[in-house]
């Protein structure tokens, strides 16, 4: 028997590590004009929830390129560690573009797109930028403001509980601008916070929400990734938003309405200019007007004046003659944070870390 | 008054699956054997018991079904840490990374459907009374079976011949061989009563307490369970007590976050962990006693001789 050299044996190695990292693994071969794309997800895909939402924007390309495309799908990283070595492989197995889905991508994806200067890669909640390296991201505090518009029609008792993953800023903007959007209704409105420092725990998020609806809270907004709190308000005849998808057949007919995330358009417009050759690095921060921000139904109980109000509200702050974050803003200990007249500038909600007022919860 | 209550409830029924889980532990290591497996196997019965629930099972049988899938997965540590007497630790171990592969790959169509919860039974006479009704006497079945599995664990250690033999092949496996007893199909049975434990633990995650499967769902609570055991120096009182002190931590945290207490989230996320350590740690101070509960041949193998 011929002993294995070491030129093999890192063969074999690299394959085995093929065949146990990727088991989605399209055909090599492939036609000069196919276009490859890789995707990397956080979790399976599900019937709801963050990744389903990106599983649709593969899908859209899929639609439209058709079997001119070849799309590989890794699911379940999360991890930087393991992140690093999948974004490689994609990179490596010739994807002309690679999307990471996660904020925890950000580092491993900086770490191999400089070494693979051929393959175009786009990261969804990122925030640094290389030569072919583009970032987008969606303005969630848009969506919860006219969810708050509703929300302040909707809370008997003026007080709404939000439960968010961690006190970070994707998070805490939302939150800021759900209130905003109550109290442009009603401006005795109050938001109990409540923070799981998890993104993925039904049990706590469960706890949490009947914490608030205890508490007083009659309408529930949970940004993690479960419908768990739509399902607790329901089941407490409480009101509830939904985030990422519509969360309506979890919530007993309590959803007022869900902020939902469309990358479609984001992921589409990627390949196109990818297979044109045109691409270019850039940072793309994406609302309502662009339709990656959508607005579930609205919840057929609500009176027909609050749906006519927020989709007021929705016209104006797509023509921009509405902004959540206009002034007059004031934070929690009562200063002013925006001036009457002016908006808060884009680099400032990305990196918000204070709550505006009327907001109950601490940021540390 | 109702802020009490409802804090009180939620307690309960937060421990639920811990009391369960840890019950089951309990008894694993008063055997003399440690399965680090927990969380591994309540994911198991997380799974399965979505699972039979969308093969159109009735709740009842998808509950056995999630217990049975638990058992079966002791199996396989026992067959391991018994049969081969492999280390029990990497057994165990490998038990925790393996259980939540194939709860993943169960519940992989049913990521994020409902399902229809268990839901509280009311006692005739007893759910009315006002306060003590809604405290005591409004929770779904499981929540009393891990009462009834309380009283039954402790009879079962202290008061019958059956749990005698039991601690004695915990404590001396090589002094209960030699007077006739099965160590190795005892503690195969002790193993397969942690997992169906366990598994009722993932069943009540995903079928009552939050009715749905996502991956990982059980996030920790198993190792909490294998904490809350040694921690309790091995005694099923405290075991209950140690759930609930962590279950009312959380829930009190909780309370304390959405009121808007001046201490940052993550401190108080911290909280529930803190304070069941120290507490239990003080009452397990007697080291004497502590050693009179400790299963001296917790994590060995036996290999019987002659």
């Amino acid at each position: 028997m011929k002993r294995a050299t070491r030129r093999e044996m890192l063969k074999y190695g690299a394959a085995a590590g093929l065949a146990s990292g990727l088991t989605t693994w399209p055909g090599m071969g492939r036609a000069a004009d196919t276009l490859k794309v890789g995707a990397v997800y956080v979790s399976p895909v599900s019937e709801i929830g963050w990744t389903k939402q990106h599983s649709l924007g593969v899908e859209a390309i899929q639609a439209e390129f058709g079997d001119k495309v070849e799309v590989t799908v890794i699911d379940n990283i999360f991890r930087p560690q393991d992140a690093e070595r999948v974004f490689r492989e994609l990179a490596g197995a010739g994807n002309d573009l690679v999307f990471g889905t996660s904020f925890s991508h950000g580092t491993p994806m900086q770490k191999v797109a400089p070494r693979f200067p051929e393959t175009k890669f786009e990261h969804c909640s990122g925030i640094k930028h290389l030569k072919n390296l583009g970032t987008f991201e969606a303005k969630y505090f848009e969506g919860t403001y006219l969810a708050g518009v509703t929300a302040g029609h909707a809370s008997k008792s003026a007080k709404i509980g939000f439960i968010g993953g961690f006190p970070i800023p994707d998070i805490v903007g939302p939150a800021n601008a759900l209130l905003l959007g109550a109290q442009s209704v009603n401006p005795d409105v109050t938001c109990n916070v409540i923070f799981l420092n998890s993104w993925f725990d039904p049990g706590k998020e469960k706890e949490a929400a009947k914490t608030l609806i205890a508490q007083g809270c009659d309408v529930i907004c949970s940004m993690t990734d479960t419908a768990t709190g739509v399902q607790v308000a329901g089941e407490n005849d409480a009101w509830s938003i939904g985030y990422a998808s519509d969360m309506s057949k979890f919530a007993e007919g309590k959803q007022l309405t869900a902020f939902t995330l469309n990358w479609a358009p984001v992921y589409v417009r990627a390949a196109n200019s990818v297979a044109a050759g045109n691409w270019t690095s850039t940072e793309q921060w994406l609302g309502l007007a662009d339709d990656v921000v959508q607005m579930a139904p609205y919840n057929p109980e609500l009176p027909a004046d609050v749906i006519t109000a927020a989709e007021k509200a929705q016209a104006d702050i797509v023509s921009g003659a509405l902004h959540p974050f206009g002034g007059e803003v004031k934070d929690q200990s009562g200063q002013v944070r925006v001036k009457e007249g002016e908006t808060l500038p884009i680099a400032d909600i990305r990196g918000i870390n204070w709550f505006v007022e009327g907001m109950i919860g601490n940021l540390g | 008054m109702d802020l009490f209550v409802s804090i009180f409830t939620a307690t309960i029924i937060a421990a639920t699956p811990l009391i369960l889980a840890a019950l089951g532990e309990l008894i694993v290591e008063k055997s003399g054997v440690l399965n680090l497996g927990i969380e591994g196997m309540m994911l198991i019965g997380a799974a399965f018991g979505v699972w039979a629930h969308f093969a159109g099972l009735p709740m009842f049988l998808a509950v056995v079904i999630a217990v049975l899938a638990g058992m079966a997965s002791s199996l396989l540590f026992g067959v391991l840490a018994l049969t081969f007497m492999t280390n029990q630790y990497a057994a165990g171990l490998a038990l925790a990374i393996f259980g939540a592969g194939v709860s993943a790959f169960i519940g992989r169509g049913f990521g994020s459907t409902p399902v229809e919860a268990i839901q509280p039974i009311d006692i005739p006479g007893l759910s009315n009374i006002p306060v003590i009704g809604e405290m005591f006497f409004h929770y779904d079945p499981l929540v009393y079976f891990s009462f009834v599995m309380f009283g039954a664990v402790s009879w079962f250690l202290y008061q019958t011949k059956a749990g005698l033999t039991l601690r004695a092949i915990g404590e001396s496996p090589d002094s209960a061989h030699a007077i006739g007893f099965h160590v190795i199909r005892i503690r195969y049975l002790a193993v397969m009563f942690g997992g169906g434990m366990a598994g009722l633990g993932g069943a009540y995650l995903s079928l009552v307490y939050t009715p749905l499967w996502v991956e990982n769902m059980t996030a920790g609570r198993g190792w909490i369970a294998l904490a809350l055991v040694v921690f309790s120096a091995w005694r099923p009182k405290r075991v209950v007590l140690g759930a609930w002190l962590f279950g009312g931590m959380t829930i009190l945290q909780l309370q304390g976050q959405a009121m808007g207490l001046a201490i940052p989230s993550e401190v108080l996320s911290s909280l529930p962990y803190l304070a069941t350590i120290i507490v239990l740690v003080l009452i397990s101070q007697n080291r004497q006693a502590m050693a009179l509960d400790f299963p001296v041949s917790l994590a060995q193998p036996f290999r019987p001789k002659g």
